[in-house]
């Protein structure tokens, strides 16, 4: 083999993100309290009431009957028992309940209540970075550009109901006025960390509210920054459009059921330029040049990738990455 | 491992950087022969081949006498590895009768390798506590008392104990730690033999919070025994052994810190590191608070403020080898900073009184920039008087080194390695109790036949030219008595040469650092100026 074709060769050293993964793992978080509404084993279609979450729970203190065989995470009228100190149980109960649905169909792998129930969703799904709000399910939409960035005036009554992908990046705002107006969930190369805190204080608000609306999700598939989302990621969001999809908030995915959609294979030598002046292209990788001295006087191992426009350039190595 | 093998391979698999180290044979003795490092999502069979490229075209000679000669992957496989690979720190729930043991508690698992969350029967209802400690993403359990329980826990601990035990039949697999006065509580837990998860009892923490027992079981169950951040404190006794010196090894990861101290084995009695692992002293934490924010805003040499530094470690956090170049340098060494200002703080009181004789540092954040800065770095934030040698663990070979299962091995490949693994910073000699004023006195550098005499004005950085390797002595005349080690105003000094020289720092101990941002940001800039060559930011 020639340099070149061994420089070529060391394109396993650029970082790899995942494009797409089989079935995942869905987590819903419970607290004491809580009843979960299934059992392992046992099959959920979409929007089936998975738990029915128990608002604003306190503690309670009964005295139980031997006759029921009291256990710790066992469930009285009262509510489900903690644990028992000097002949009474201490209870976690309460008035208001409300259902929590699963946006997805699967398999429930486990249940435990006061902790977690797990759904092995069925289908494929697409990594994020981070997912705030709850899991929800709608029509996919896009709206704006890989760079764009959807302003709050650009939301309609039309787009209820739907999961819009707006591209670089999002103002708290805009996200507050698109879940008012009944937009299910949101798909954003980036979220400062301002907007983030702005949303999550609104959701926080929206929860205790008596009256609540739809849920609604948030997922961010690159980070805190303002970057375009990557060319194989626009080409499943682009294949899945006008497709029911779901927002899992635990792992951060997109979920979709569409085994007939085919998604186009990113070329093996594709990269893209994660960070640096170059942020956001895709190119073709060369091959390794090693160390070079780059901005600020720092020395980074290197990789030659070709672009577009017909430039070859060096970028640090460890500003790329590709995707499998 | 056996000294048959010609040549073997290091690899330290950190939570952001993957280092390679190539080890082999030469003239009788091991040397390094190279190292690569690469982003820890990179292949690393890749990266090995690439090492072993880039050495048969440095040396072919040495390539050949070390079996390398022939490429493929036949000969890199049939190298002998010494591999260890940090865990992602794993979450500890700790409960307590009162705030004043959870504190204690918390205290010693914090430098314990785990991140830990914690309620007390005085702060929070039962309600609360069970809620944390069914929480899913909980590892383990920690719940103690003092021994015997003070009378502010007495009350409580009976009711906790029912709490606690309750939780344990409801998540079987979860380890229990009774510690102190709890264990009077294993009753509560039924037949523990037939639990799946361990129920341990374990002494109370230390009053001072730091060290002992119940840190040490503690940092057992945190990592498993090929964890670099354990293997460090082997590693760094080894060669407080080989080196008969005091040393003190400061390794900044991406998911934790690490903090070690040790002295040689003397009489026959065999020394034991002191060891921190320290997860909330990470580089890039998770989810980075107000107080991480600030804490990296006060040693950032480029204008920022609050929400873009945020989003800036948020993308530290999610991709640890991008935008190293230009301000994403300046960013790296202001979060090493704030890094190593919150391992400080807590392995306070763990540290030696003196100055130790050789500072070792290390990681994956020290990887893209000079090596003199590095040292600047660590001086800015560990700030004691005293003089102090400085090395950087360049190739990241303590950790693998560290994982050789048999002592003397393990030291007479340190013995070898020893020149290699310690790439020289240099000399830091850090005078305390400076007056303020034009001069402070002067220091005259013998060496190699030649003085060098300079004036030392206060406040500011005197660097000395000494290259890796040469010796000399550093003779200080101070106008006032000042401390360096003992009190006095004449000190005669040895000091070694480095890739930073002579580093005579005579800022403030403690450092004061100006409360204006833009005045704050022209002073950390101006010091790191001088040990960084083309540093723009």
């Amino acid at each position: 083999m020639t340099d070149t074709d061994l420089g070529r060769a060391d394109l396993p050293l650029v970082a790899t993100r995942r494009l797409l993964d089989g079935a995942v793992d869905l987590v819903f978080r419970l607290r004491p309290g809580d009843r979960p509404l299934v059992a392992s084993g046992e099959s959920v279609v979409t929007w089936a009431p998975i738990v029915e979450r128990l608002r604003d729970p306190h503690l309670i203190e009964v005295a139980v009957p031997a006759t029921v065989e009291p256990q710790p995470g066992g469930r009285i009228a009262e509510g489900e028992l903690l644990f028992d100190w000097r002949g009474r149980w201490r209870v976690a109960g309460g008035e208001l309940t409300e259902p929590i649905d699963t946006p997805v169909a699967g398999i429930v792998r486990e249940v435990r209540p006061g902790t977690s129930i797990t759904i092995r969703a069925s289908g494929r799904a697409l990594h994020g970075i981070v997912a705030l709000g709850a899991p929800t399910r709608g029509r996919l939409h896009i709206v704006a550009g890989s760079d764009g960035e959807l302003r709050t005036g650009s939301l309609d009554v039309g787009l209820a109901s739907t999961i819009l992908v707006v591209g670089s990046r999002i103002e708290a705002e805009t996200l507050t006025r698109a879940r008012a107006m009944g937009v299910r969930g949101i798909i954003v190369g980036g979220l400062a960390s301002k907007e983030r805190r702005d949303f999550v204080a609104s959701e926080r608000r929206q929860h205790a509210a008596l009256h609540r609306l739809p849920p609604f999700a948030v997922l961010v598939l690159e980070g805190a920054i303002r970057r375009p989302l990557a060319g194989p990621i626009r080409a499943v969001l682009g294949a899945l459009a006008g497709r029911e999809v779901a927002i899992g908030i635990d792992p951060p995915t997109l979920l979709f059921d569409a085994p007939d959609v085919i998604i186009p294979v990113p070329p093996t030598d594709l990269v893209r330029v994660r960070a640096g002046d170059l942020a956001g292209r895709d190119g073709t990788w060369v091959g390794t040049l090693g160390p070079r001295r780059f901005a600020g006087g720092v020395h980074l191992e290197a990789a030659a990738v070709r672009f577009d426009d017909g430039q070859t350039l060096a970028v640090p190595l460890g500003d790329l990455e590709r995707f499998v | 491992m056996t000294s048959e093998p010609r040549a073997f391979l290091a690899i330290d698999r950190g939570a952001a950087t993957t280092s390679v180290a190539l080890i082999g044979r030469a003239s009788g003795s091991w040397r390094l022969i190279g190292s690569l490092a690469v982003p820890a999502a990179a292949d690393v069979e890749t990266a090995i081949d690439l090492l072993a490229r880039r050495v048969r075209t440095a040396d072919a000679g040495l390539a050949q006498d070390l079996g390398l000669a022939a490429s493929g992957d036949q000969i890199l496989d049939t190298l002998p590895r010494l591999q260890v690979r940090s865990q992602r720190p794993r979450r500890l729930a700790v409960v307590a009768a009162s705030e004043r043991a959870l504190a204690g508690l918390r205290g010693t698992a914090d430098r314990s390798g785990w991140w830990t969350v914690g309620a007390s029967v005085e702060a929070a209802d039962p309600l609360a506590m069970s809620a944390l400690l069914l929480g899913a993403d909980v590892d383990a359990i920690l719940t103690g008392a003092g021994d015997p329980p003070r009378p502010d826990e007495r009350s409580a601990l009976g009711e906790l104990a029912a709490l606690v035990a309750a939780t344990a039949a409801r998540r079987p697999a979860v380890p229990i730690i009774l510690a102190g006065g709890m264990s009077e509580g294993l009753a509560a837990f039924g037949d523990v033999a037939r639990r799946p998860g361990e129920v341990l009892l374990a002494p109370a923490a230390a009053p001072d919070g730091h060290g002992g027992p119940l840190s040490e079981l503690l940092l057992e169950l945190a990592l498993p025994p090929d964890d670099p951040r354990r293997t460090v404190g082997t590693a760094t006794q080894a060669l407080a052994d080989v080196l008969d010196r005091r040393i003190e090894t400061i390794i900044l990861g991406h998911d934790a810190s690490v903090r070690v101290f040790a002295g040689p084995s003397a009489s026959g009695t065999e020394s034991h590191a002191r060891v921190a692992v320290v997860p909330s002293a990470a580089v890039a934490p998770d989810d980075p608070d107000d107080a991480v924010v600030d804490g990296v805003l006060l040693w950032l040499t480029v204008a920022s403020d609050r929400h873009r530094l945020r989003d800036h470690l948020r993308e530290l956090r999610i991709a640890p080898w991008a935008d190293a170049a230009g301000e994403g340098a300046a960013l790296r060494m202001a979060a090493a900073r704030a890094a190593l200002v919150r391992l400080a703080a807590l392995t306070e009181g763990t540290e030696a009184s003196l100055a130790p004789d050789l500072v070792l540092t290390g990681g994956g954040v020290w990887s893209a920039v000079p090596a003199p800065t590095v040292a600047l770095a660590v001086v800015d934030v560990i700030r004691r008087p005293g003089a102090s040698q400085f090395a950087l663990d360049h190739a990241r070979l303590l950790g693998p080194l560290g994982a050789i299962p048999d002592a003397e091995e393990r030291r007479r490949i340190l013995r070898d390695l020893a020149d290699d693994l310690l790439a020289p910073l240099g000399t830091v000699v850090t005078p305390a109790g400076l007056r303020a004023g034009r001069s402070a006195g002067s220091l005259t550098v013998h060496a190699a036949g030649t003085s060098t005499e300079i004036d030392l004005v206060p406040g500011g950085l005197e660097l000395v030219d000494l290259a890796p390797g040469e010796t000399a002595v550093a003779e200080f005349k101070f106008r006032d008595t000042v401390r360096l080690g003992t009190r006095g105003r004449h000190f005669a000094v040895d000091v070694g040469g480095g890739l930073a020289g002579l580093l005579v720092d005579l800022r403030d101990v403690p450092l004061r650092l100006p409360e204006r941002a833009d005045r704050r940001r022209y002073v950390l800039a101006a010091w790191q100026m001088a040990l960084w060559a083309g540093a723009d930011v």
